[in-house]
């Protein structure tokens, strides 16, 4: 209980010093949203009255107590161009956000543990050299230049799928090909290492010895497994979540990856924060999700 | 029993030795034949040559957007991410080993802010950390070295803190203490070149994950330079119909030099793994 406790105090303080932190930096970063939005034509009274509008001329700090008096209500503001409410518009752009990421991680999670485990157990066999010959060339070729050739190979060769936007399945398959690629050869990677380490330990000589049947052996050697390939995947999450958005900026997703580079592009101080606050919170509860699986499946990881 | 260097290990190597041949004859030519070392020769334009083809005009491998030879342009991107992951590489690996090394010795609120930091940095996608820097810093290479290094310490100082623990236990540790090694001679000569091994390996692992960084940032318009292989990339993108290409040989390139870096790691770790033995 203690341990809980202490747990989500910490998980608040990061979502704490991250919000901070992105506050100040991007209002001390150079460029100012109320000029960009009024263009260049406007006279000095006008930018005075919009920024008193805004709130933006009182000092840093309490234009910081301000956001965070609302924040605990719920708000988060409204976006400097457009007035839009961040918070709709936030729900709004998530959805491909989400479904990318969720999809992708999965998707490679089997991919690449259904493959880890072949090579393991065909070890310096023909297919377990050929995989791993793959994982590296995947692992080579960086979201941003992966992309490309399979639009060129797809959508420009095979003419099979569209180069961008967003909405029917058709859409999605590159997006989601280009995410996997290089996170199934991670997890098979991780996965064929953490095999061939369990595969001579003493209790599963034990089991063979008693008479399980392989498949049996096999699926409880991919549960002493799971933890590792589970932390892997967390560390790797924040990779995902920066892929996610690269691979929306190059096929056009309207996601939370355009959301945020538009609003660091015009200075938009809610729209950033906002990413930033939800972000956070995602990769806290997903953290406690993977904390939470692997103690159910491993109990010594408890103590 | 001595251990036999792997292909990988060789075969990595020498893709790396090709890139370094590469480099270094890019810098001959950039600074003895076509310019010299007050004025550095720089890829030229031309307009009436854009997009040609390989092997056409008189280009190796044609020309890009901005009718500039693909082959120089590719090499002096080579020069610069070469340049700037070595850089970041050393700086990240040094920052890496000192922390993760205090965070053993030094009080307890030390190890708490050291475990905050780390924890921030390692949860933050480190593109995010890496556009708020170059927010604020602007679009210079002072920038760019200066976010990588902030977004790439963690990483080391946690290895560096694991292995640390791990020598510092060990019996001869002690012998030296009990001999009256000072604190500052006790790192320098017996810390650090115990877990610089491991060090190394991870620093070439490292410098593929450093080049990928500068490239996504560039890729994103946020490079220091026009001769960063995201930024050419990006723009490569934008030509994908009219002349596919770039995109194929600068993925080509940049590929080639992270699977020869991948391999030299990957076989690096294997040559030094005691459980192998």
């Amino acid at each position: 209980m203690i341990k809980l406790i202490n747990k989500l105090l910490y998980a608040f303080l990061t979502i704490f010093v991250a919000l901070t932190a992105i506050f100040f930096v991007i209002r001390l970063s150079p460029g100012d949203p109320v000029e960009t939005v009024l263009g260049q034509k406007a006279t000095q009274a006008e930018i005075v009255k919009l920024k008193a509008q805004l709130g933006l001329d009182l000092p840093l700090f309490s234009q910081y107590r301000h956001y965070l008096i609302a924040l605990t209500k719920g708000d988060l503001g409204k976006t400097i161009f457009g007035a839009e409410d961040v918070k709709r518009l936030l729900e709004e752009r998530m959805k491909p956000t989400i479904i990318l990421a969720t999809i992708s991680v999965s998707l490679s999670a089997v991919l690449g543990m259904f493959l880890g485990l072949m090579a393991g157990v065909r070890k310096n066999k023909i297919f377990d050299k050929i995989s791993r010959l793959i994982s590296l060339f995947a692992l080579s070729f960086p979201i941003f230049s992966l992309a490309p050739l399979l639009v060129l190979f797809f959508s420009i060769k095979l003419n099979l799928f569209p180069v961008s936007e967003w909405g029917s399945l058709k859409h999605i398959f590159l997006p989601i090909l280009t995410l996997v690629i290089p996170l199934s050869a991670v997890i098979m990677r991780v996965t064929r290492n953490k095999f061939l380490e369990e595969v001579n330990s003493p209790w599963v000589v034990i089991t063979r010895s008693k008479g399980l049947g392989e498949a049996a052996i096999l699926l409880r050697i991919l549960k002493v497994c799971l933890p590792t390939i589970l932390n892997v995947v967390a560390i790797q999450l924040s990779v995902v979540i920066a892929g996610t958005m690269i691979t929306e900026s190059i096929f056009d997703i309207p996601g939370m990856g355009s959301l945020l580079f538009d609003g660091i592009q015009n200075r938009d101080y809610p729209i950033v924060q906002g990413v930033i606050i939800y972000s956070t919170i995602t990769y806290m509860i997903i953290y406690f999700l993977i904390d939470y699986i692997n103690e159910k499946i491993d109990p010594r990881t408890q103590s | 029993m001595r251990k036999k260097i792997t292909n990988e290990m060789k075969l990595g190597s020498g893709i790396l030795s090709l890139y370094g041949v590469w480099a270094f004859a890019w810098f001959i030519y950039r600074y003895l034949i076509m310019g010299t070392i007050t004025r550095p020769y720089t890829p030229e334009l031309n307009m009436k040559m854009e997009l040609a083809l390989p092997l056409s005009n008189g280009l190796f491998l044609g020309s890009d957007l901005l009718g500039r030879s693909l082959l120089e342009v590719l090499s002096a991107g080579l020069t610069y991410s070469l340049t700037i992951s070595l850089i970041v590489t050393i700086a990240t690996a040094s920052i890496g080993i000192l922390m993760g090394y205090m965070a053993i010795k030094a009080p307890s609120w030390f190890k708490l802010i050291f475990d905050l930091l780390i924890n921030l940095v390692f949860i933050f996608p480190s593109i995010l950390i890496a556009i708020m820097i170059m927010a604020v810093t602007g679009q210079s290479m002072k920038g760019l070295i200066f976010a990588l290094i902030i977004t790439g310490w963690p990483g080391y100082a946690k290895i560096a803190r694991g292995e640390s623990k791990r020598v510092l236990a060990l019996s001869y540790v002690e012998g030296a203490r009990a001999i009256g090694v000072g604190e500052v001679r006790l790192f320098f000569r017996i810390i650090v070149p115990a877990i610089i091994p491991v060090m190394i390996v991870n620093m070439v692992l490292g410098i593929s994950g450093v080049i990928i960084s500068e490239a996504a940032l560039g890729f994103l318009g946020l490079g220091a330079s026009p001769y960063s292989w995201g930024a050419m990339l990006g723009a490569a993108k934008t030509v994908l119909l009219e002349a596919p290409h770039i995109a194929m040989i600068l993925s080509l390139t940049m590929a080639g030099l992270i699977i020869g870096l991948n391999l030299l790691g990957d076989g690096l770790r294997d040559f030094l793994d005691p459980k192998e033995n």
